[in-house]
């Protein structure tokens, strides 16, 4: 039976569905079977990031609808034979979801899948509550700034709130990952550091993933940053998968001075 | 920032202050949005109040004393 990863972070544009993306290979990678669902409905991104965009045929709704079979509209990596992709629709109508379709979705998912990684829409509406509604385990996105923070906070509440585990009593399994940090800023007292961003959302952190120019190139070309054995945001995301499937890996040493950055960078 | 504020870590970095606007900011908005049944929880005790008596409003209020999660009630009647 698999489970379901909802990959969320309140505000937009602080690197949701890149994160998604890469760890979705990464977990593929690892060995598991993994499926990265598009539930940005009407809003459809997860597939350039993936470099499939050219390969769609089908969509989620029209699977959730009964337009098409669940293997019509799977769409497999180039890469990789263990991910496969579930593009979002285009049509604007946001009611078109409901949750005994999702719940029924998502049965059927992680019968077949070990992994169930579905991206979020931002903001808090209809969408959102929808990719929160199942989730096993929620990943946090967010970038040390203040309203990314304040945002994440509140996506915090609902889930606690909102989500079927929560209703049941049960609790869903919440860990941050703080993207785009730059350690000198962090250095010279000019960005939250990732201490004051985990006391202020009360949650343990799986990650943490330095602001890195080679995404922007890798986003160009639909190649996941994680393939890019040199890029050090491509090895925190590697370690992120591990973290998220069970194993202990340490954090990298962002520190200006002597760390893996510097050896890198400097 | 000079060589000798930041040896004795005297002066208030934008960091420290975002991250004070933020323990602010947010520990209003927690109290007011962790409860999103709120709404419908009321309009229903309404209900079930008037049924009983005369009944004006219903103001809930949220408190977090250490580890306990209480929800104050006060029913203001007509």
């Amino acid at each position: 039976m698999g489970i379901v990863i909802t990959v969320t972070s309140g505000k937009g544009g602080v690197g949701k569905s890149t994160t998604l993306a890469n760890l979705a290979v990464g977990m593929a990678d690892e060995g598991k079977k993994v499926v990265a669902v598009d539930f940005d409905i009407g809003l459809r991104n997860l597939d350039m990031l993936l470099g499939l965009e050219n390969r769609i045929v089908y969509n989620v709704v029209d699977v959730m609808e009964g337009k098409c079979n669940l293997n019509q509209a799977l769409i497999n990596d180039k890469h990789s034979k263990n991910l496969f992709f579930l593009p979002a629709s285009q049509t604007s109508d946001k009611n078109i979801l409901d949750k005994a379709k999702v719940k029924n979705l998502l049965d059927t998912l992680k019968k077949e899948f070990d992994i169930i990684l579905l991206d979020s829409p931002a903001g808090i509406e209809g969408g959102f509550e929808h990719a929160i509604a199942y989730a096993d385990r929620a990943l946090i996105i967010s970038t040390p700034d203040v309203s990314s923070v304040r945002d994440a906070d509140r996506v915090i509440g609902i889930i606690d709130a909102k989500s079927d585990k929560a209703q049941r009593g049960e609790e869903v399994d919440k860990h941050v990952i703080i993207n785009r940090i730059k350690p000198e800023l962090v250095e010279r007292g000019d960005m939250l550091n990732t201490d004051d961003v985990l006391n202020i959302l009360a949650l343990p952190l799986i990650g943490v993933v330095p602001d890195c120019e080679r995404v922007i190139s890798s986003t160009n070309l639909g190649e996941p940053i994680i393939r890019d054995k040199k890029a050090v945001s491509g090895e925190a995301y590697r370690r992120i998968s591990r973290r998220i499937l069970g194993e202990e890996v340490e954090y990298l040493d962002l520190s200006v001075k002597k760390g893996f950055f510097k050896r890198i960078f400097g | 920032m000079s060589f000798f504020a930041n040896l004795f870590g005297k002066k208030e970095t934008s960091a420290s202050v975002a991250r004070d606007r933020l323990k602010l900011v947010l520990a209003h908005e927690r109290a007011s949005n962790s409860l999103p049944y709120m709404e419908d929880m009321k309009a229903e005790l309404m209900e079930v109040i008037k049924k009983y008596t005369k009944v004006k409003d219903i103001r809930i209020s949220s408190q977090n004393n250490q580890n306990i999660d209480i929800l104050e009630m006060e029913i203001v009647l007509k």
